[in-house]
């Protein structure tokens, strides 16, 4: 499952350094080939439009607000993308219901699994 | 809004019902009175069931004049589009049939509104036949902000926990996946725990609103008695900039690090080494942009590491 992560330029939204950190270690084991990272939704949008990403993951929360904005940029470029939360009872947003929501602390079967799930739609 | 009052035969026949009250139950009336349980009596023989009596706490709580109540219907206060249970629940509660606690949406004379819990109970005359009812409004508007306020902080506190609970994984993850010696993982996995907990309660002392860079600093250094006993040894130079909650975690396990690193084989680990840590804020395009630089002289010579780490 995956091989469909190889080679794969990813875009990692998350706002805590140590997580982020670990995050792409994964994703470097997972034979992800470029991971491009942002920590606030300004910065994340502006990637998103100008760069090109096979696969997103996005924390629901950067610094106390909500990257709703980030989530809707991703879907108007068709970027697949699953969430990142730390929150154990929140609902995606209207519109975001059938996205993938991986809850902090997550292992790294969870991660590799959703990301080649909304790869392989 | 409130209907304009007047004195219809309707609240002429409330007030003589209260006068006959009042000679009946004095005492009763007099603690009714002055209770600070809002409450009312209704004339369970007319219609709407007008208000016959209300006491000072309840014209408190609803901000109307005392003649501006009597004769109103029980209902006067209802806000519209109230939920329909609630709604029902009074009704029940009218036909004698309790059904529950009620907590209705009413609202004052200046039309802000509030949530009430009230007890329905009927008076009933030597004949069991009911004559009034008795209602008493308690306001749940402070309750019901102090619960979402709670509610908010539990969710708060849980979210908090969670992303600890992943940067603990990330750290552990980190020492385990480049270390092989299982006393040096503890170790280092030991000294980045208390780490962040330190840096927990900096910002613990600051409500988590963020906190400054040279507290995060100094707060990461403590344990290595540096900014005591090695003062001269260290400079700090820069603002005491503020940052979020976030950055100040990643930066205290940073700071904790660095030192960590210099006291192992930097210019903490001989006699004379000094640290100079200094910043500034450079404005880009993308906002403020703190550059910080750890510098570290004379300490001993440096030999190439054997493996690659985080420290």
């Amino acid at each position: 499952m995956d091989r469909f992560l190889v080679g794969r330029r990813v875009l990692v939204v998350e706002d805590e350094v140590l997580i982020l950190m670990m995050i792409e270690e994964m994703l470097a084991d997972l034979g992800c080939e470029s991971v491009a990272s942002a920590s606030m939704a300004g910065k994340a949008v502006a990637l998103v439009e100008n760069d090109t990403f096979d696969v997103a993951m996005l924390d629901m929360n950067l610094n106390g607000r909500s990257s709703l904005a980030v989530a809707q940029a991703l879907a108007a470029h068709s970027v697949p993308f699953v969430f990142s939360t730390g929150n154990s009872i929140d609902e995606v947003w209207d519109g975001f219901a059938d996205r993938p929501v991986l809850r902090k602390p997550f292992r790294f079967e969870e991660l590799a699994g959703s990301l080649s799930r909304v790869l392989a739609r | 809004m409130a209907k304009k009052p007047r004195k219809s035969r309707k609240q002429k026949g409330g007030e003589a019902e209260v006068a006959r009250f009042r000679d009946e139950l004095g005492p009763f009336v007099v603690s009714a009175e002055t209770t600070r349980m809002a409450m009312v009596f209704t004339n369970a023989k007319e219609a709407g069931n007008p208000i016959v009596f209300a006491n000072d706490s309840f014209l408190e709580l609803t901000g109307y004049e005392r003649d501006e109540v009597l004769g109103q219907n029980f209902d006067f206060l209802t806000v519209r589009n109230t939920s329909t249970e609630a709604l029902a629940k009074v009704q029940a509660a009218l036909d004698g049939k309790p059904n529950g606690d009620i907590e209705i949406l009413y609202h004052r004379k200046d039309n802000s509104e509030f949530l009430a819990a009230v007890v329905i109970c009927p008076v009933r005359d030597e004949r069991d036949r009911i004559v009034q009812y008795f209602a008493s409004f308690v306001d749940l508007t402070r309750h019901r902000d102090a619960e979402q306020h709670l509610q908010a902080l539990i969710n708060e506190l849980n979210h908090r926990v969670k992303n600890t609970l992943a940067t603990v994984q990330a750290i552990v993850r980190q020492v385990l996946r480049t270390e092989p010696d299982a006393a040096v993982a503890r170790e280092a996995i030991e000294s980045r725990l208390f780490a962040l907990s330190r840096s927990h309660d900096l910002l613990t002392r600051e409500n988590w609103r963020g906190a400054g860079l040279r507290d995060v600093l100094e707060t990461a250094l403590a344990p290595f008695g540096v900014m005591a006993s090695q003062a001269s040894r260290l400079t700090v130079a820069g603002d005491n900039l503020r940052f979020p909650p976030r950055t100040a975690l990643a930066l205290g396990i940073a700071f904790n690090e660095l030192a960590t690193n210099a006291v192992k084989y930097g210019a903490f680990a001989n006699a004379k080494g000094t640290v100079a840590v200094s910043w500034s804020v450079e404005a880009t395009q993308g906002g403020d942009r703190a550059l910080l630089r750890w510098q570290e002289t004379d300490g001993p010579t440096v030999v190439p590491p054997v493996r690659k780490g985080f420290g």
